[in-house]
Protein backbone atom coordinates (compact mmCIF):
# COMPACT_ATOMS: atom_id res chain seq x y z
CA UNK A 1 0.00 0.00 0.00
CA UNK A 2 2.58 2.46 0.96
CA UNK A 3 4.43 2.32 -2.47
CA UNK A 4 1.24 2.95 -4.18
CA UNK A 5 1.23 6.20 -2.53
CA UNK A 6 4.27 7.13 -4.53
CA UNK A 7 1.61 6.67 -7.67
CA UNK A 8 0.14 10.62 -6.71
CA UNK A 9 2.70 12.12 -5.91
CA UNK A 10 4.29 14.21 -8.56
CA UNK A 11 7.48 14.23 -9.93
CA UNK A 12 8.75 17.95 -8.82
CA UNK A 13 7.21 19.26 -5.86
CA UNK A 14 4.44 21.71 -6.74
CA UNK A 15 4.37 23.48 -3.78
CA UNK A 16 5.45 26.84 -2.58
CA UNK A 17 6.01 28.42 0.70
CA UNK A 18 5.72 26.39 4.01
CA UNK A 19 6.43 22.57 3.57
CA UNK A 20 6.47 19.78 5.70
CA UNK A 21 6.55 16.09 5.02
CA UNK A 22 2.67 15.86 6.62
CA UNK A 23 1.91 18.86 4.10
CA UNK A 24 3.06 17.56 1.18
CA UNK A 25 1.51 14.23 1.89
CA UNK A 26 -1.80 15.88 2.75
CA UNK A 27 -1.72 18.22 -0.59
CA UNK A 28 -0.84 14.64 -2.49
CA UNK A 29 -4.11 13.23 -1.07
CA UNK A 30 -5.92 16.26 -2.35
CA UNK A 31 -4.11 15.77 -5.81
CA UNK A 32 -5.43 11.97 -5.24
CA UNK A 33 -8.69 12.83 -4.72
CA UNK A 34 -9.50 15.49 -7.47
CA UNK A 35 -7.93 12.53 -9.97
CA UNK A 36 -10.68 9.78 -8.66
CA UNK A 37 -13.14 11.68 -7.73
CA UNK A 38 -15.29 11.18 -10.88
CA UNK A 39 -14.89 7.49 -10.41
CA UNK A 40 -15.20 6.95 -7.01
CA UNK A 41 -18.74 8.95 -7.82
CA UNK A 42 -19.89 5.98 -10.20
CA UNK A 43 -19.01 3.76 -8.01
CA UNK A 44 -20.71 4.68 -5.24
CA UNK A 45 -23.75 5.06 -7.32
CA UNK A 46 -23.67 1.68 -9.14
CA UNK A 47 -23.32 0.44 -5.35
CA UNK A 48 -26.65 2.42 -3.99
CA UNK A 49 -28.43 2.00 -6.91
CA UNK A 50 -30.99 -0.87 -6.43
CA UNK A 51 -32.23 -1.44 -10.32
CA UNK A 52 -29.07 -3.23 -10.76
CA UNK A 53 -28.22 -6.31 -10.34
CA UNK A 54 -26.52 -7.94 -7.09
CA UNK A 55 -23.31 -8.99 -8.40
CA UNK A 56 -22.93 -5.87 -10.31
CA UNK A 57 -23.25 -3.83 -6.89
CA UNK A 58 -21.20 -6.33 -5.63
CA UNK A 59 -18.55 -5.87 -7.92
CA UNK A 60 -18.64 -2.43 -7.49
CA UNK A 61 -18.54 -2.44 -3.90
CA UNK A 62 -14.88 -4.27 -3.68
CA UNK A 63 -13.43 -1.91 -6.70
CA UNK A 64 -14.65 0.87 -4.25
CA UNK A 65 -12.80 -0.69 -1.30
CA UNK A 66 -9.80 -1.80 -3.19
CA UNK A 67 -8.83 2.00 -4.36
CA UNK A 68 -6.51 3.24 -2.79
CA UNK A 69 -6.54 4.91 0.35
CA UNK A 70 -5.19 8.69 -0.58
CA UNK A 71 -8.43 8.47 -3.09
CA UNK A 72 -10.88 8.70 -0.03
CA UNK A 73 -11.99 12.58 0.42
CA UNK A 74 -11.64 11.83 4.91
CA UNK A 75 -8.06 11.43 4.30
CA UNK A 76 -7.98 15.29 3.81
CA UNK A 77 -6.94 17.75 6.75
CA UNK A 78 -6.87 21.29 6.37
CA UNK A 79 -3.21 22.37 7.23
CA UNK A 80 -2.14 25.64 8.62
CA UNK A 81 -0.25 26.56 5.21
CA UNK A 82 2.33 28.85 7.44
CA UNK A 83 3.43 26.22 9.80
CA UNK A 84 1.86 22.78 8.41
CA UNK A 85 -0.01 22.15 12.13
CA UNK A 86 -3.57 20.39 11.88
CA UNK A 87 -4.93 21.22 14.69
CA UNK A 88 -6.83 24.54 15.16
CA UNK A 89 -6.72 25.84 11.37
CA UNK A 90 -8.82 28.76 10.80
CA UNK A 91 -10.58 28.02 7.64
CA UNK A 92 -11.10 32.24 6.65
CA UNK A 93 -7.36 32.26 6.38
CA UNK A 94 -6.44 28.34 6.47
CA UNK A 95 -4.05 29.24 9.37
CA UNK A 96 -3.00 27.59 12.85
CA UNK A 97 -4.64 29.65 15.63
CA UNK A 98 -0.85 30.49 16.55
CA UNK A 99 -0.10 31.67 13.61
CA UNK A 100 -3.15 34.06 13.09
CA UNK A 101 -2.92 35.78 16.28
CA UNK A 102 1.13 36.52 15.80
CA UNK A 103 -0.35 37.98 11.69
CA UNK A 104 -3.10 39.67 13.20
CA UNK A 105 -0.51 41.35 16.04
CA UNK A 106 1.68 42.70 13.27
CA UNK A 107 -0.88 43.40 11.07
CA UNK A 108 -0.43 41.43 8.20
CA UNK A 109 -3.90 40.24 8.13
CA UNK A 110 -6.40 43.17 6.34
CA UNK A 111 -9.17 44.24 8.82
CA UNK A 112 -8.54 42.58 11.72
CA UNK A 113 -8.11 44.10 14.81
CA UNK A 114 -7.55 43.45 18.84
CA UNK A 115 -11.69 43.61 19.98
CA UNK A 116 -13.07 45.08 22.82
CA UNK A 117 -16.71 45.32 23.86
CA UNK B 1 -2.61 86.80 21.05
CA UNK B 2 -1.86 86.84 18.12
CA UNK B 3 -2.02 83.44 16.97
CA UNK B 4 -5.50 83.10 18.55
CA UNK B 5 -6.49 85.63 16.34
CA UNK B 6 -4.49 84.13 13.30
CA UNK B 7 -6.17 80.59 14.05
CA UNK B 8 -9.62 82.11 14.30
CA UNK B 9 -9.35 84.14 11.07
CA UNK B 10 -8.57 80.85 9.35
CA UNK B 11 -11.16 79.03 10.93
CA UNK B 12 -13.52 82.05 9.90
CA UNK B 13 -12.72 81.11 6.00
CA UNK B 14 -15.46 78.57 5.51
CA UNK B 15 -18.14 80.31 6.48
CA UNK B 16 -17.17 83.28 4.39
CA UNK B 17 -16.05 81.69 1.09
CA UNK B 18 -18.72 80.07 -1.20
CA UNK B 19 -15.60 77.88 -2.35
CA UNK B 20 -13.07 76.36 -0.38
CA UNK B 21 -9.80 77.03 -1.45
CA UNK B 22 -6.74 74.72 -1.30
CA UNK B 23 -3.88 77.53 0.92
CA UNK B 24 -1.66 76.93 -1.54
CA UNK B 25 -2.76 78.41 -4.43
CA UNK B 26 -2.42 81.67 -2.50
CA UNK B 27 1.43 81.74 -3.09
CA UNK B 28 1.71 82.23 -6.94
CA UNK B 29 2.21 85.91 -6.90
CA UNK B 30 -0.24 86.60 -9.80
CA UNK B 31 -3.57 85.58 -7.94
CA UNK B 32 -3.31 88.60 -5.78
CA UNK B 33 -6.23 90.47 -5.34
CA UNK B 34 -5.56 94.17 -6.21
CA UNK B 35 -6.51 95.57 -2.56
CA UNK B 36 -3.14 93.99 -1.65
CA UNK B 37 -1.23 96.69 -3.76
CA UNK B 38 -2.68 99.32 -2.47
CA UNK B 39 -0.38 101.22 0.42
CA UNK B 40 -2.35 99.89 3.52
CA UNK B 41 -3.71 101.91 6.36
CA UNK B 42 -1.49 102.76 8.88
CA UNK B 43 -2.07 102.02 12.33
CA UNK B 44 -3.02 104.03 15.58
CA UNK B 45 0.04 103.00 17.93
CA UNK B 46 2.16 105.78 16.11
CA UNK B 47 5.58 105.37 18.67
CA UNK B 48 7.86 102.41 17.35
CA UNK B 49 10.48 101.61 20.15
CA UNK B 50 13.79 102.76 19.53
CA UNK B 51 15.50 99.41 20.40
CA UNK B 52 13.68 97.65 17.19
CA UNK B 53 15.34 99.36 14.11
CA UNK B 54 15.22 96.74 12.17
CA UNK B 55 11.57 95.88 12.09
CA UNK B 56 10.77 99.71 11.59
CA UNK B 57 12.33 99.20 8.05
CA UNK B 58 9.98 97.88 5.75
CA UNK B 59 7.32 100.83 6.14
CA UNK B 60 7.61 101.27 2.35
CA UNK B 61 5.61 97.99 2.02
CA UNK B 62 6.47 96.39 -1.47
CA UNK B 63 3.67 94.18 -2.86
CA UNK B 64 5.69 90.99 -2.09
CA UNK B 65 5.44 92.09 1.75
CA UNK B 66 2.20 90.56 2.70
CA UNK B 67 3.11 87.43 1.75
CA UNK B 68 6.81 87.51 3.97
CA UNK B 69 4.31 88.10 7.24
CA UNK B 70 2.44 85.81 6.72
CA UNK B 71 4.11 82.67 7.90
CA UNK B 72 4.85 85.13 11.07
CA UNK B 73 1.41 85.48 11.80
CA UNK B 74 0.35 81.96 11.52
CA UNK B 75 3.49 80.75 13.30
CA UNK B 76 3.15 81.18 16.92
CA UNK B 77 4.47 83.96 18.35
CA UNK B 78 8.42 83.16 19.61
CA UNK B 79 9.13 86.77 21.08
CA UNK B 80 7.29 88.57 24.30
CA UNK B 81 4.44 90.30 24.27
CA UNK B 82 5.90 93.53 23.66
CA UNK B 83 8.26 92.33 20.57
CA UNK B 84 4.51 91.21 18.67
CA UNK B 85 2.62 94.58 19.53
CA UNK B 86 6.21 96.21 17.37
CA UNK B 87 5.83 94.43 14.78
CA UNK B 88 1.91 95.01 14.48
CA UNK B 89 2.63 98.87 14.83
CA UNK B 90 5.70 99.01 12.43
CA UNK B 91 4.45 97.15 9.12
CA UNK B 92 1.54 97.60 6.89
CA UNK B 93 -1.57 95.65 8.35
CA UNK B 94 -1.91 92.66 7.21
CA UNK B 95 -5.63 91.34 5.99
CA UNK B 96 -6.78 88.02 7.49
CA UNK B 97 -6.74 85.22 5.75
CA UNK B 98 -10.66 85.09 5.26
CA UNK B 99 -10.58 88.64 3.37
CA UNK B 100 -7.81 87.68 1.33
CA UNK B 101 -9.14 84.45 0.13
CA UNK B 102 -12.95 85.98 0.12
CA UNK B 103 -11.01 88.52 -2.65
CA UNK B 104 -9.27 85.88 -4.54
CA UNK B 105 -12.79 83.91 -4.49
CA UNK B 106 -14.62 86.88 -6.06
CA UNK B 107 -11.89 87.82 -8.65
CA UNK B 108 -10.98 83.67 -10.02
CA UNK B 109 -13.39 80.74 -9.46
CA UNK B 110 -12.32 77.11 -9.78
CA UNK B 111 -13.81 75.40 -13.10
CA UNK B 112 -17.44 74.09 -11.91
CA UNK B 113 -16.32 70.40 -12.07
CA UNK B 114 -13.64 70.87 -9.67
CA UNK B 115 -15.95 73.46 -7.30
CA UNK B 116 -18.16 70.18 -7.47
CA UNK B 117 -15.82 67.95 -5.85
CA UNK B 118 -16.38 69.93 -2.06
CA UNK B 119 -20.22 69.78 -2.81
CA UNK B 120 -22.50 67.26 -2.53
CA UNK B 121 -22.72 65.08 -5.77
CA UNK B 122 -25.17 65.80 -8.08
CA UNK B 123 -27.95 63.24 -8.78
CA UNK B 124 -30.56 62.80 -11.71
CA UNK B 125 -34.12 62.07 -10.85
CA UNK B 126 -35.36 58.81 -11.60
CA UNK B 127 -38.77 58.76 -14.04
CA UNK B 128 -40.37 55.34 -13.13
CA UNK B 129 -37.59 54.17 -10.79
CA UNK B 130 -37.47 50.50 -11.80
CA UNK B 131 -34.05 49.13 -9.86
CA UNK B 132 -31.42 48.05 -12.86
CA UNK B 133 -28.84 47.79 -10.98
CA UNK B 134 -27.81 46.86 -7.25
CA UNK B 135 -23.76 47.40 -6.60
CA UNK B 136 -22.82 46.38 -3.42
CA UNK B 137 -19.05 48.03 -1.93
CA UNK B 138 -17.56 46.40 1.47
CA UNK B 139 -14.37 47.75 2.67
CA UNK B 140 -12.78 47.04 6.13
CA UNK B 141 -12.34 50.98 6.70
CA UNK B 142 -14.87 53.44 6.76
CA UNK B 143 -12.82 56.38 4.78
CA UNK B 144 -12.10 53.72 1.84
CA UNK B 145 -16.22 52.93 1.05
CA UNK B 146 -17.18 56.14 1.95
CA UNK B 147 -15.22 57.48 -0.70
CA UNK B 148 -15.50 54.82 -3.40
CA UNK B 149 -19.27 55.27 -2.92
CA UNK B 150 -19.18 59.17 -3.68
CA UNK B 151 -17.02 58.49 -6.54
CA UNK B 152 -19.24 55.83 -8.05
CA UNK B 153 -22.48 58.41 -7.42
CA UNK B 154 -20.46 61.16 -9.23
CA UNK B 155 -19.78 58.80 -11.85
CA UNK B 156 -23.61 57.98 -12.23
CA UNK B 157 -24.30 61.09 -12.69
CA UNK B 158 -22.20 62.06 -15.89
CA UNK B 159 -23.19 58.67 -17.27
CA UNK B 160 -27.44 59.73 -16.65
CA UNK B 161 -28.04 57.42 -14.25
CA UNK B 162 -30.36 58.37 -11.63
CA UNK B 163 -29.18 56.83 -7.92
CA UNK B 164 -30.50 55.82 -5.18
CA UNK B 165 -27.69 55.39 -1.81
CA UNK B 166 -25.53 54.68 -0.66
CA UNK B 167 -27.25 53.06 1.81
CA UNK B 168 -25.65 51.45 4.55
CA UNK B 169 -26.39 47.74 5.00
CA UNK B 170 -25.48 45.50 8.24
CA UNK B 171 -22.13 45.31 9.15
CA UNK B 172 -20.64 42.03 8.93
CA UNK B 173 -18.43 41.42 12.50
CA UNK B 174 -16.29 38.20 12.62
CA UNK B 175 -14.89 37.44 16.01
CA UNK B 176 -11.72 35.10 17.02
CA UNK B 177 -11.08 34.30 20.24
CA UNK B 178 -7.43 32.82 20.43
CA UNK B 179 -5.19 31.62 23.77
CA UNK B 180 -2.91 34.30 24.37
CA UNK B 181 -0.01 30.69 24.81
CA UNK B 182 0.31 27.73 25.78
CA UNK B 183 -2.97 25.09 26.27
CA UNK B 184 -2.53 25.39 29.91
CA UNK B 185 -2.96 29.03 30.12
CA UNK B 186 -6.26 28.74 28.57
CA UNK B 187 -7.50 31.40 30.86
CA UNK B 188 -5.83 33.94 29.55
CA UNK B 189 -7.31 34.50 26.14
CA UNK B 190 -6.96 37.68 23.07
CA UNK B 191 -10.28 38.57 20.98
CA UNK B 192 -9.52 39.87 17.44
CA UNK B 193 -12.55 41.13 15.11
CA UNK B 194 -13.09 41.76 11.24
CA UNK B 195 -15.51 44.07 10.72
CA UNK B 196 -16.96 44.25 7.09
CA UNK B 197 -18.82 47.44 5.88
CA UNK B 198 -21.41 47.34 3.16
CA UNK B 199 -22.85 50.27 1.08
CA UNK B 200 -25.29 49.64 -1.52
CA UNK B 201 -25.89 51.97 -4.40
CA UNK B 202 -29.09 51.13 -6.54
CA UNK B 203 -29.13 52.72 -10.45
CA UNK B 204 -33.16 53.00 -11.02
CA UNK B 205 -34.16 53.27 -14.74
CA UNK B 206 -30.93 53.51 -16.54
CA UNK B 207 -29.92 52.31 -20.00
CA UNK B 208 -28.11 48.77 -19.75
CA UNK B 209 -25.62 49.92 -21.96
CA UNK B 210 -25.05 52.97 -19.85
CA UNK B 211 -24.82 50.79 -16.64
CA UNK B 212 -22.70 48.30 -17.44
CA UNK B 213 -20.18 51.43 -19.06
CA UNK B 214 -20.52 52.88 -15.02
CA UNK B 215 -19.66 49.08 -14.08
CA UNK B 216 -16.46 48.95 -16.03
CA UNK B 217 -15.63 52.45 -15.26
CA UNK B 218 -15.90 51.69 -11.53
CA UNK B 219 -13.97 48.43 -12.41
CA UNK B 220 -11.19 50.08 -13.81
CA UNK B 221 -10.57 52.71 -11.56
CA UNK B 222 -11.08 49.95 -8.44
CA UNK B 223 -10.10 51.69 -5.14
CA UNK B 224 -7.47 50.10 -2.79
CA UNK B 225 -9.10 47.56 -0.17
CA UNK B 226 -13.01 48.15 -1.69
CA UNK B 227 -14.78 45.14 -3.15
CA UNK B 228 -17.55 45.41 -5.58
CA UNK B 229 -20.37 42.69 -6.40
CA UNK B 230 -23.05 44.21 -8.62
CA UNK B 231 -26.72 42.50 -9.30
CA UNK B 232 -27.99 43.62 -12.75
CA UNK B 233 -31.45 42.96 -13.83
CA UNK B 234 -32.75 43.43 -17.27
CA UNK B 235 -36.22 43.87 -18.83
CA UNK B 236 -37.80 41.90 -21.17
CA UNK B 237 -40.95 43.16 -23.65
CA UNK B 238 -44.59 41.36 -22.81
CA UNK B 239 -44.10 39.12 -25.70
CA UNK B 240 -40.91 37.98 -25.29
CA UNK B 241 -42.70 34.49 -26.48
CA UNK B 242 -42.46 35.96 -29.56
CA UNK B 243 -39.16 36.67 -29.72
CA UNK B 244 -38.21 34.06 -28.64
CA UNK B 245 -39.86 32.00 -31.82
CA UNK B 246 -38.97 34.43 -34.27
CA UNK B 247 -35.17 33.57 -33.01
CA UNK B 248 -35.64 30.31 -33.12
CA UNK B 249 -34.68 29.70 -36.80
CA UNK B 250 -31.40 30.55 -35.83
CA UNK B 251 -30.54 29.01 -32.56
CA UNK B 252 -30.75 25.93 -34.13
CA UNK B 253 -28.92 26.60 -36.73
CA UNK B 254 -26.15 27.90 -34.09
CA UNK B 255 -27.01 24.43 -32.41
CA UNK B 256 -26.65 21.95 -35.60
CA UNK B 257 -22.60 21.37 -35.17
CA UNK B 258 -23.35 20.73 -31.81
CA UNK B 259 -26.33 18.88 -32.08
CA UNK B 260 -24.88 16.42 -34.23
CA UNK B 261 -22.40 14.62 -31.54
CA UNK B 262 -25.66 13.32 -29.81
CA UNK B 263 -26.95 10.01 -30.60
CA UNK B 264 -26.17 6.31 -30.49
CA UNK B 265 -23.45 4.89 -31.95
CA UNK B 266 -24.18 2.36 -35.01
CA UNK B 267 -21.27 -0.29 -33.94
CA UNK B 268 -22.26 -0.23 -30.31
CA UNK B 269 -26.22 -1.27 -31.27
CA UNK B 270 -27.04 -4.49 -29.51
CA UNK B 271 -28.75 -6.64 -32.64
CA UNK B 272 -32.36 -7.95 -30.74
CA UNK B 273 -34.63 -5.92 -29.20
CA UNK B 274 -34.74 -4.06 -25.71
CA UNK B 275 -36.60 -7.42 -24.27
CA UNK B 276 -34.00 -9.39 -25.63
CA UNK B 277 -31.90 -7.28 -23.21
CA UNK B 278 -34.15 -6.97 -20.54
CA UNK B 279 -34.84 -10.56 -20.35
CA UNK B 280 -30.98 -11.54 -20.56
CA UNK B 281 -29.12 -13.62 -17.87
CA UNK B 282 -27.90 -10.46 -16.38
CA UNK B 283 -31.24 -8.81 -15.88
CA UNK B 284 -32.73 -11.86 -14.48
CA UNK B 285 -29.96 -12.50 -12.09
CA UNK B 286 -31.74 -10.01 -9.60
CA UNK B 287 -34.90 -11.91 -8.78
CA UNK B 288 -32.59 -14.60 -7.11
CA UNK B 289 -30.76 -11.74 -4.91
Amino acid sequence: MSKMAGLFRPKKLDLSGFTNTRLIRDHNKRIAFEQTEPERQALRYMIRNTSLPGRVRAQAQLQLSQMHAYTRPTQIKNRCVESGTARSVFRDFRINRYQFRMQALAGELPGVKKASW
Amino acid sequence: MFSYQASRSLLGVGKRLQVPVPFRSLSSSTQTPPEQKKTPVADQTPTPTPADPVEASPKQATPAAPFNAAPAATTPAVDTATSTTDIKSSEPRVKEWAERLGAFGEENRLPRSVQAIYLRPLRRKAEHGLPVCDLQLRSYSVRNVEFFADFAIRAAYYLNLPVSGPVPLPRITERWTVPRSNFVHKKSQENFERITLRRLIQIKDGNPQAVQAWLAFLRKHAFYGVGMKANVWETESLDAAKDMDTSLSEVEESLRPHLAQFGQRKDNSAPGTIFDTLNSERFTERKNV
